[in-house]
């Protein structure tokens, strides 16, 4: 599963999840992408269960980038443990976000292939998001008004 | 290339929420700049503006804006679009004249079955989408279409292999790979006994291994 290799700082605060993505919100290396449509926190684990969705859906053929990567560490309190006592320990990595942010794009294989494909991705993911092409490509419009 | 004539509204109230008001009024804010001009904030239709931008020279297509002061010739700059939808939100529309060389980026598009790389179960990996031209505005191809019917597994189709219409050059390397023939990397990446275990797992998500914490960094 994706992680760090090294961390400056072992624990970090939550954050917020306002707003919409800032960056990341167009496919850029394949032809059709997943585009989040909602804020949330998407762990390692749910990266990786999407894309094996996805690679298993397309068998063979067809190239898969991952454009986010869980560099938030979360940590949790042991089961039955009193509060205080300082901040729990790391127990997972989550990649932080929000509507508009593409996850996942995908090259070299058709249309009803990599929708099929995304489709089964998209049920692993914890929010809402869509599959969407690449514009100016496969009947897309560039413009959109 | 064809020209086409779009009506712009000069003397748009300026700031976030006039700009959000003429978009609920189905009009993007834009912007007409160059040549030394002073910057004029205008107001396009936007159903106008994307019949202009969606014909055959799609987003570079040169645009007679008339603003009814005056009429300049320009190229949509900076299309920003919403993160969401997708939607135009703001363009920049950049003036031109017809006896310079500009610079746009032209699609790359692929023609024809890569037949040698099908059968190889091979995937043509395209890497350059689009192609940075230096034209006169009137020479600015379409599109520049590459041919991948002789591409081979392990082939590279370079921006020097490029055939740029007459009057267009691009200042960008000629090594510069456009297009190649890659064996199928989801079968390499994809492997049975990695992915089986890695599914099995996934959906649980229950607390982590120790393997799923995060490593002790400094």
């Amino acid at each position: 599963m994706l992680m760090p290799r090294k961390v400056k700082h072992r624990k970090q605060q939550r954050g917020r999840l306002t707003g919409a993505s800032k960056g990341g919100t167009a496919v850029s290396f394949g032809d059709f992408g997943i585009q989040a449509l909602e804020p949330g926190w998407l762990t390692a684990r749910q990266i990786e269960a999407a894309r094996i969705a996805m690679t298993r859906h397309v068998r063979r053929g067809g190239k898969i980038w991952i454009r986010v990567f869980p560099d938030k560490p979360i940590t949790q309190k042991p089961a039955e443990t009193r509060m205080g006592s300082g901040k729990g320990n790391p127990e997972h990595w989550v990649a932080v976000v929000r509507p508009g942010r593409v996850l996942f794009e995908l090259a070299g294989v058709d249309r009803e292939l990599a929708q099929a494909a995304m489709e089964r991705a998209i049920q692993k993911l914890p929010m809402k998001a869509r599959f969407v092409v690449r514009p100016g490509t496969h009947g897309q419009s560039e413009v959109q008004v | 290339m064809p020209e086409i004539t779009l009506t712009a509204e000069i003397g748009r109230p300026l700031g976030s929420r006039a700009a959000r008001r003429l978009r609920a009024e189905g009009k993007i804010p834009g912007v007409v700049y160059g040549h030394g001009t002073e910057p004029v904030p205008v107001a396009v239709v936007g159903r106008e503006l994307r019949v202009a931008l969606s014909g055959e020279a799609g987003t570079n297509a040169l645009l007679q804006l008339d603003t009814g002061d005056g009429t300049y010739l320009t190229l949509a700059r900076e299309l920003q679009r919403h993160p969401v939808r997708g939607t135009l939100t703001h363009v920049d529309f950049l003036i031109v004249r017809r006896d310079e060389i500009i610079s746009a980026d032209v699609p790359v598009n692929l023609v024809g079955e890569a037949i040698e790389v099908h059968h190889g179960d091979g995937l043509v990996d395209q890497q350059l989408f689009t192609l940075t031209v230096r034209a006169m505005p009137s020479d600015i191809p379409t599109a520049i279409e590459v041919d991948i019917s002789a591409l081979t597994i392990g082939g590279v189709i370079r921006v020097a292999d490029l055939a740029l219409p007459a009057g267009a050059e691009t200042d960008l390397d000629g090594d510069v790979p456009v297009v190649t023939g890659v064996p199928p990397r989801v079968q390499a990446t994809g492997a049975e006994g990695e992915a089986g275990t890695a599914e099995g797992e996934a959906p649980s998500g229950g607390a982590g291994p120790a393997g799923a914490a995060p490593a002790a960094g400094g």
